[in-house]
């Protein structure tokens, strides 16, 4: 009886082992945060939906995460006219969809065209809206297409980096691809499955094709703490944007899975209400329009503490719009933000007020005080507000801190303007501050402070309104940096946001993965996905 | 025959009508409550006025109430319950494809806890050992304590399904009202009485103490749904497991008027529902 | 025996509880907001007898004042709810019939309506300059008049159960008014439900207060509570490098089963 059953045994377990083996196939796992919005790649407005669109899209050019500089996608090489209002592409030859059908200068025109159809309504379409008129695409030849706008569009470049092509034959729109991988399953709340695409024009130096991982499964993971205890226990290999404190957490446990790229593009900022419509009483609104009181505020803040406290290091501070690691852009002649609490009375008593038994006062005897809201849910955020009432405090400043969910925050900072002073961060995927038009100009929705004015409320508002406008029309990135950098200087010294901190780009990578490099730029681990290889010795624990 | 279906037709519509009702007040409250109409799209500086304008009116923030409150109506006699703003799918959609998996949770865990309360509570009273009664006591009062973020997190930590999550979260409370009841029953004179005639104690307990007490016990059954329901969307939610609860929860903070008017359309029904048959099964067995 | 042990520990350490909620000052050396930012997520020590939070804050200290808020509220909302409960529970179950039917339906369609979204909506609501003592006391109090459905199916039951009774068969035919029915047979008679209840949704209210607080919504700061100090406890990481962090939870705990057991002993016949 026995040894009858041992042969049988031998023969499972060996089965076992092979199916075991082969059982492992190399697929990446990792965590989207969100659901993603929309497969559609002219709609992307969230972070979700732009990791897909990052991973399946294929584009004309591309901005190397890891250089900042443009490298030729689709196009082999490209040439914008003089004038800065047309671009011609010269097309890669012999490169098929996904789906099989060839990719020609019809499609580009077909993408364009949807992109810019102001019914299409598309974030990305908009970036490239420099004045009225229409958009005028044209495929000359097979392998051109050239696009004129009505008039210069700065840092156009850049922007077809986010245009992923679209087939204009296809019938199947959004599974046509011409990207490293394309969506093979999709289940709403749970993961988005996503398969080699088997036409990928890109090879490696020794001629392989692209990407080497067969498979990526995305989970959808909302919670980070969950994220961070599956990445720990094998099932997933890649952890991107992961937060200060648990970055902390991972780097005594797993040194090397921690990946530190250094500051990020991401920052943080509070700002004053400086609406003239808002509901605040006068003597607050007055005290906001002060450019001394912003300054004291911003001097009273000690943003070394917020870095090394909230960030657990992992961040630096901020004292202008663009991050240190936006290596054209950032204005390095602006000065390092200072903590000074006795620099900040100063300025305060020069505006005016007055400290009166530990409490500020203004000029008409009202005690200094005013809520900070900021968003629920964000822990960071709230222990830097936290952190920041009790710096005010010791000027004599009283600051309550409100969080509230996103939607009445919003409407509270775009809608009634009822509020005091906010914080929140800013998430910049464009290098090219040309994007955040509607943020320097004074006429603009986003122009936080103050947003909508008919005409500009101070001489340097207006000073920003012809700079922005003069970078826009000019085509020399070199000059539209000059200009860029003299905005910068005004914001600096008028502080209508008081920049804090920028957080570093914190990764998690499993020692699975071979081929990580994290950086700055989104998408921060993954952003040389076709050329990551998963490790075949290891084996790959995948939770179904 | 025909008037008790006449009746049963009425309790119907009383139900359907209040399951309406609970809709279009869950409507109402949010479109009046601060942040609705309001996207987080906004913030993005490259879009333009137009696109701004397209988002905006998403929303139909210019609609009047009771115009939305018909085309809901009628939307509903259709089938049809609009489609999710954050989600940008046919609510029936995400209903039929999440109701499954929280139906599945729900259903268990309630069992599951009503098992388990049940019989601690007969085993409690049946057997009144003081050591018995103060663990079972310590025991509910622990999980009471803990709150659904705790259970949920230390549930992911484990690998334990979700179901175990919300009977753990049902249990004490159930275990609590039962032993109440029971005991209450329990303590009556007319059991004192059976007990110096000589009646076992098994059977006081099945023959004069449950009858006692069914028709309350039942009375817990819709609260136990409710609570039941109640507890799995914090569970689903922090555990992201992709049930009707993780969606409710993203609905209020998202302010989705279509998604979270139907789950409470669907959330009311049931409840009315099972209260309903409840009751009807209590009043039928007392009289 | 036992139960009398069980009882007296109970209250003792309930007594303690209260004492050091009620004379926080008395205790503690600094103020609860003060930010030691040298000494962030510190181990116990002489100086800071259960370390610091993330902030550098003293957390013996936060814990004392968030036993205060806690401990001090949740039961003036329970209170709240059980009286609410107690009312129309009591009146539906005494006359039974169509008002009974109107009260049960309007205690489900309420039970359904997303509560959370309400808290949510609520603070938004709220002026923006309260102070944040008043946004906590608001709270309670809508956590104490959202909370009573669950308790008023019970309490209906039961007051059904006496409808039927004898002596309520006497006092009517005596010619009582509901009135005086409600008030001087109901209410006394289904006492230990209502203190059942209220004992049960003191709890509740402090957990509600606590998930709420987990979501960011709860406690403005820098006011602690036993709600925001659980909120530590998410991150599994921080909390076996600072298992001291779990002492709110604990605290937590330890309150709910004294309270259970206090319950429990009220109960049992003697």
């Amino acid at each position: 009886m026995w040894p009858s059953l041992r042969p049988v045994i031998l023969l499972l377990a060996a089965n076992f082992a092979v199916s075991s083996h082969a059982q492992a196939p190399a697929e990446l796992h990792f965590c989207l945060h969100g659901e993603p919005k929309t497969f559609n790649p002219l709609l992307v407005d969230d972070e979700a939906s732009e990791n897909i669109r990052y991973l399946t899209g294929g584009v004309l050019i591309r901005v190397n995460r890891q250089t900042q500089a443009l490298e030729p996608g689709l196009a082999e090489s490209w040439r914008v006219s003089p004038d800065g209002r047309q671009i011609t592409f010269q097309l890669r030859k012999g490169i098929y969809f996904s789906d099989g059908s060839p990719f020609s200068s019809e499609d580009v025109a077909y993408t364009m065209r949807l992109l810019m159809d102001p019914q299409t309504h598309s974030a990305t379409g908009d970036a490239f809206r420099s004045g009225s008129g229409t958009v005028v695409v044209k495929a000359p030849a097979p392998y051109v297409a050239v696009v004129a706008f009505p008039a210069p569009v700065a840092g156009m470049e850049r922007l077809f980096d986010q245009v992923a092509i679209l087939s204009a034959k296809s019938l199947k729109k959004e599974e046509s691809v011409l990207g490293p991988y394309y969506v093979s399953e999709y289940k709403a709340g749970s993961y988005v499955l996503l398969r080699r695409n088997p036409n990928y024009w890109k090879h490696d130096a020794q001629g392989r094709q692209l990407p080497y991982i067969d498979t990526v499964r995305l989970d959808i993971q909302r919670n980070r703490d969950i994220e961070m205890m599956r990445f720990r226990r094998g099932e997933l290999q890649l952890v991107n944007r992961v937060d200060a404190q648990q970055f902390d957490e991972l780097k005594k446990e797993n040194p090397a899975a921690a990946r530190n790229a250094g500051t990020g593009l991401d920052g943080e900022e509070l700002w004053f209400n400086q609406a003239a419509t808002s509901t605040l009483p006068d003597f607050r609104k007055k005290w906001f329009q002060l450019t001394d009181f912003r300054r004291a505020v911003s001097l009273a803040i000690n943003r070394n503490d917020l870095a090394r406290v909230v960030f657990t290091g992992y961040a630096t501070p901020a004292f202008g719009p663009v991050s240190p690691s936006n290596q054209f852009w950032f204005n390095s002649s602006l000065p390092a933000p200072k903590h000074d609490p006795q620099a900040a009375l100063a300025l305060l008593t020069r505006a005016g007020f007055r400290m009166e038994n530990g409490t500020l006062k203004d000029s008409m005897g009202n005690g200094v005080e005013f809520t900070l809201i900021t968003n629920s849910g964000n822990t960071a955020r709230e222990k830097m507000a936290t952190m920041i009432q009790q710096d005010l405090s010791e000027i004599g400043v009283s600051v309550k801190v409100v969080t509230l969910d996103f939607p009445s925050l919003i409407e509270r900072i775009t809608r009634t303007f009822d509020y005091d002073a906010c914080l929140l961060g800013l998430v910049n995927t464009d290098l090219d501050p040309n994007g955040q038009m509607t943020v320097w100009l004074s006429s603009g929705e986003n122009h936080q402070w103050n947003p909508n004015q008919k005409t500009p409320a101070t001489a340097w508002e207006a000073e920003i309104d012809q700079l922005m406008r003069e970078q826009a029309s000019l085509s020399n990135d070199k000059l539209r940096k000059a200009k860029f950098d003299r905005v910068q200087e005004i914001v600096a010294a008028q502080q209508p946001f008081i920049y804090l901190v920028n957080k570093n780009a914190l990764s998690a990578v499993s020692s699975q993965v071979i081929g990580a490099y994290p950086v700055a730029l989104n998408p921060q681990a993954f952003w040389n996905i076709d050329t990551l290889r998963l490790d075949p010795g290891q084996h790959i624990v995948s939770k179904q | 025959m025909f008037t008790w279906v006449v009746k049963l037709g009425r309790k119907f519509a009383v139900l359907g009508a209040l399951a309406l009702l609970g809709a279009l007040l869950c409507a109402t409250m949010i479109r009046f409550a601060p942040g609705y109409g309001v996207d987080e799209r906004e913030l993005d500086s490259r879009l333009s006025q137009e696109s701004r304008d397209a988002i905006r009116s998403e929303y139909g923030t210019a609609e009047t109430l009771p115009h939305y409150y018909r085309r809901y109506v009628s939307g509903l006699l259709r089938g049809d319950l609009g489609a999710s703003v954050f989600l940008q799918r046919p609510v029936v959609q995400l209903i039929r494809e999440r109701s499954p998996l929280t139906a599945r949770t729900v259903g268990f865990g309630l069992l599951a806890a009503w098992i388990g309360s049940s019989i601690l509570g007969l085993l409690a009273i049946r057997f009144p050992n003081a050591m018995l009664n103060y663990s079972a006591m310590a025991l509910t009062g622990f999980l009471i304590a803990l709150p659904a973020a705790v259970i949920a997190l230390l549930f992911v930590f484990w690998r334990a399904p979700v179901f175990l999550g919300i009977a753990l979260v049902t249990f004490p409370k159930l275990y609590r009202y039962q032993h109440n009841l029971l005991a209450q029953a329990h303590s009556q004179p007319f059991v004192f009485a059976a007990r110096t005639r000589g009646v076992s104690e098994n059977r006081i307990l099945f023959r004069h103490v449950i009858p006692l007490v069914w028709a309350p016990v039942l009375a817990l059954t819709g609260v136990s749904a409710s609570m039941a329901f109640g507890a799995a969307i914090p569970l689903e939610a922090l555990s992201d497991s992709p049930g009707m609860g993780q969606l409710a929860w993203q609905a209020a903070l998202n302010r989705d008027l279509p998604l979270l008017t139907s789950i409470t359309l669907c959330v009311t029904l049931l409840t009315v529902a099972v209260n309903f048959l409840a009751d009807a099964i209590g009043q039928r067995k007392s009289s | 025996m036992i139960q009398r042990v069980f009882r007296g520990v109970s209250w003792s350490i309930l007594a303690i509880v209260f004492a050091f909620a009620l004379f926080a000052e008395g205790f503690t050396h600094y103020p609860y907001a003060r930010q030691f930012r040298e000494l962030p997520n510190a181990a116990p020590s002489t100086v800071h007898l259960l370390g610091t939070d993330d902030l550098g804050r003293d957390l013996f200290t936060r814990v004392v004042y968030g036993t205060r808020v806690s401990l001090l509220l949740a039961p003036a909302a329970a209170l709240l709810a059980t009286a609410i409960a107690s009312i129309l529970g009591g009146l539906a179950g005494l006359r039974g019939g169509r008002l009974e039917s109107s009260i049960l339906a309007f205690t489900d369609l309420l039970m359904s309506l997303p509560l959370f979204f309400l808290l949510i909506a609520l603070r938004a609501f709220l002026p923006l300059d309260i102070s944040p003592l008043l946004s906590v006391v608001a709270t309670f109090v809508t956590l104490g008049l959202l909370g009573w459905p669950s308790s008023l199916r019970v309490v209906c039951a039961a007051s059904r159960n006496l409808r039927q009774s004898e002596h309520m068969l006497l006092a009517r035919a005596t010619g009582y008014s509901n009135a005086q029915l409600l008030f001087r047979q109901v209410i006394p008679n289904l006492r230990p439900i209502f203190l059942a209840q209220f004992w049960i949704s003191i709890p509740l209210f402090i957990l509600t207060e606590a998930t709420l607080s987990m979501l960011g919504l709860g406690v403005m700061e820098p006011l602690p509570s036993w709600g925001n100090l659980l909120r530590g406890c998410e991150d599994f990481g921080a909390m076996s490098a600072n298992p001291w962090r779990l002492i709110p939870l604990l605290l937590l705990v330890i309150t709910v089963i004294c309270f259970q057991l206090i319950l429990h002993s009220t109960e049992e016949p003697a």
